[in-house]
């Protein structure tokens, strides 16, 4: 024994010669995991008439989230006799496609339950890191297929995904807008208030109704609606009021009130009682308001240095307004990040193209996330801060697009043909 | 004496005089082997690696007038590529008449005709670069190989492993799934040995960062980057033998 640690003593100093030298690398190039997301693998044929729905919604979820490069499926031809299981797969064969994660989705229907079985797998190691089971109604392929992309988006970024989330928009119907709450993409779309013109939806902080200003007084007035509900009215007193905005808890209600020759922003509880002035410009227009995710601060669009800008106002000490933007001329439809740092907003260039911008809240540095892609405006954060829904025109008609908060990975939502246009993400 | 022979612990206690020689040869052995090590460590000195050592960062400047700060940003876009010229086709010298019969003397060849802007000045530009590392110093003084501050063989291995780090990093992808608060605190360690041709003899992963993904990314950057250029004569034999650790942080 003694003999033994004598030579390891002696041994030591050679040992830590023999050491190989280090080299330091750092500044890796993050870019989206490369993830192969093949068909779903129908267990019966109950399974195979709801299969194509759910493996829509799934891969488009995939494919937007932004964190992922969804590989095509052309460069892959999918073994329909592989396993689900890591001891089943030849994670060499998807190596060679370049996957480094593989996700799996088995469907099975039983009775009136859809039932669907997700697994991931590292390529690299073949090690499985998730496998989830979740049932929905035979009806909901696409509830489930939101609830998988979910789990998978919390698997890698330790963050709750955004696509069981809802959002609101208008759809020109004839003369009228009409206004509807979708799934984040788009789909199972009802309506909420139809006929006459309403703008501006908002999905109010529990996610089951929408408010809006309606035309349906004659004069735009703020409303409340379920789907399938009849419309409640929130603030209907005063002249043309417009853009509510909920606070983050829900428990008060942000809009602009014109009084005079200008509009204020004015602050009430939720169902429009105890209204309070923020403002006091009385020959400039306020604005487009937009809570801070702490609620203590309103960032809004005025035209008090002429052209219209944003602003930043603390909601207990209104005087204290600060102006952000110091660049273009033509700022509006501000929506502050519910990650806080970021007011994304829609501005004219000096083309006369609208195009979408962030602004840092504490930095005031602009950025830029989109351009020379039409027009493109009203951008609204997803419930976690990762994507922006906005309307673009790029493809010939006004339609709704979600991208990155960094502007990449812009898609156009699978939604039906029609004219969309300001959209507000949701819970 | 059957006790003498015996063996005894170490810490069994000795009368006075055996443990000053105890001391004494001990003292003196490890003398022997901290001597020993300084001098192969002198012999085989590796070359110091400059941690500071950062690699040339080229920025494009656009000329011009700068952008009006009171406008909104646009998108930078990289400059388009520039066109590839087409080397000019190689003008075929035409063929010479067929002569049936007889057969001519083999003749030698004609002195090759020159191409339509050839001149010695072109050709001299065009090979020039080449010439200057042929060319020889008019004066000789030192080793052929040497260099004038004499620190050759650690500059030359300091230049390889800049050269092995930046053509790692070229590879060096790593998923943006990973989240914000892991990025901060991961760190993996891969041992790579090169045989003296370049080629990547092997790399294990020597300390594993926790994260599948990370580990993963970075021994796929390392396999993707490989083969490397030959290591100088000197790292040879340590890069084949010992090996070099990359340690990876995002």
């Amino acid at each position: 024994m003694i003999r033994t640690l004598v030579i390891c003593l002696l041994a030591c100093p050679f040992g830590a010669l023999a050491q190989a030298p280090i080299i330091e690398i750092s500044g890796a190039n993050f870019r989206p995991l490369p993830i192969a997301v093949p068909a779903p693998q129908a267990l019966n044929d109950g399974a195979k008439s709801v299969a194509q729905a759910f493996d829509d919604a799934f891969f488009f979820d995939c494919s937007a989230a932004g964190i992922f490069q969804v590989l095509d499926r052309k460069s892959y031809l999918a073994d329909a006799k592989e396993g689900f299981t890591a001891s089943t797969i030849t994670f060499s064969r998807w190596a060679d496609v370049g996957a480094e994660a593989l996700v799996k989705v088995q469907l099975s229907l039983d009775g009136k339950d859809l039932r669907g079985e997700m697994r991931l797998f590292t390529v690299s190691s073949g090690k499985e890191d998730l496998r989830l089971v979740h049932v929905e109604p035979e009806d909901q392929p696409r509830k489930l297929a939101h609830f998988f992309a979910d789990a998978l988006y919390k698997q890698f970024t330790r963050e709750p995904g955004p696509f069981q989330t809802h959002i609101a928009f208008v759809r020109r119907a004839g003369k009228g807008k009409d206004i509807y709450l979708a799934d984040w993409d788009g789909r199972r779309a009802s309506a909420v208030a139809q006929g006459n013109i309403n703008l501006l939806p908002v999905v109010t902080p529990d996610g089951g109704s929408v408010a809006f200003t309606s035309y349906r007084s004659g004069k735009p007035a703020l409303y409340l609606q379920k789907p399938g509900g009849q419309p409640q009215p929130l603030v209907t007193a005063g002249a043309l009021v417009t853009g509510a905005a909920f606070s983050p808890d829900g428990k008060r209600l942000a809009y602009s009130m014109a009084q005079g020759e200008g509009a204020q922003i004015f602050v009430a509880s939720a169902d429009g009682s105890n209204p309070q002035a923020l403002t006091d410009t009385p020959y400039f227009i306020n604005s487009s308001p937009t809570w801070s995710p702490d609620g203590k601060r309103i960032a809004f669009v005025s035209n008090r240095a002429q052209t219209p800008q944003l602003y930043v106002l603390t909601v207990s000490s209104p005087k204290d307004v600060r102006r952000l933007t110091f660049q273009g001329n033509y700022n509006q439809t501000p929506d502050w990040s519910p990650r806080g740092d970021l007011i994304a907003f829609t501005a004219r260039d000096e083309r006369n193209a609208f195009d979408l911008f962030t602004v840092n809240v504490e930095t005031g540095k602009v950025t830029r996330l989109t351009q020379d892609q039409g027009n493109n405006q009203e951008p609204s954060f997803s419930p976690n801060g990762r994507l922006i829904v906005f309307s673009s025109n790029r493809s010939g008609t006004s339609q709704l697009w979600v991208m990155t908060a960094e502007g990449q990975n812009q898609k156009m939502l699978p939604m039906d043909k029609g004219d969309y246009s300001t959209p507000d993400w949701g819970p | 004496m059957a006790s003498s022979t015996a063996p005894v612990s170490l810490l069994v206690r000795r009368p006075d005089a055996a443990l000053v020689r105890f001391v004494f040869w001990s003292a003196l052995l490890h003398a022997v082997i901290f001597g020993l090590a300084v001098v192969w460590a002198l012999m085989h000195e590796t070359p110091a690696i400059d941690l500071s050592q950062t690699p040339i960062k080229a920025t494009l400047v656009r000329q011009g007038r700068e952008r009006d700060e009171k406008l909104l940003p646009r998108i930078e876009e990289a400059p388009p590529p520039p066109q590839e010229q087409k080397a000019p086709e190689p003008v075929a010298p035409p063929e010479p008449p067929k002569v049936a019969a007889p057969a001519p003397a083999p003749t030698p060849a004609p002195p090759k005709a020159k191409q339509a802007g050839e001149k010695q000045g072109d050709k001299q530009k065009l090979f020039g670069a080449f010439d200057k590392a042929s060319k020889k110093p008019t004066e000789l003084t030192g080793a052929a190989n040497g260099d004038p501050q004499g620190d050759a063989a650690k500059a030359e291995g300091e230049a390889y492993y800049a050269r092995l780090q930046s053509q790692i990093k070229r590879y060096y992808d790593v998923s943006d799934t990973i989240p914000d608060a892991e990025r901060i605190r991961l760190v993996a360690q891969v041992a790579i040995f090169v045989n003296p041709s370049g080629q990547l003899d092997r790399a294990r992963l020597a300390r594993a960062s926790g994260n599948d993904l990370f580990d993963s990314a970075v021994m796929t950057a390392v396999k993707r980057a490989a083969p490397f250029s030959p290591p100088p004569p000197h790292l040879r034999d340590p890069l084949q033998k010992y090996g070099v650790v990359l340690q990876f942080r995002p």
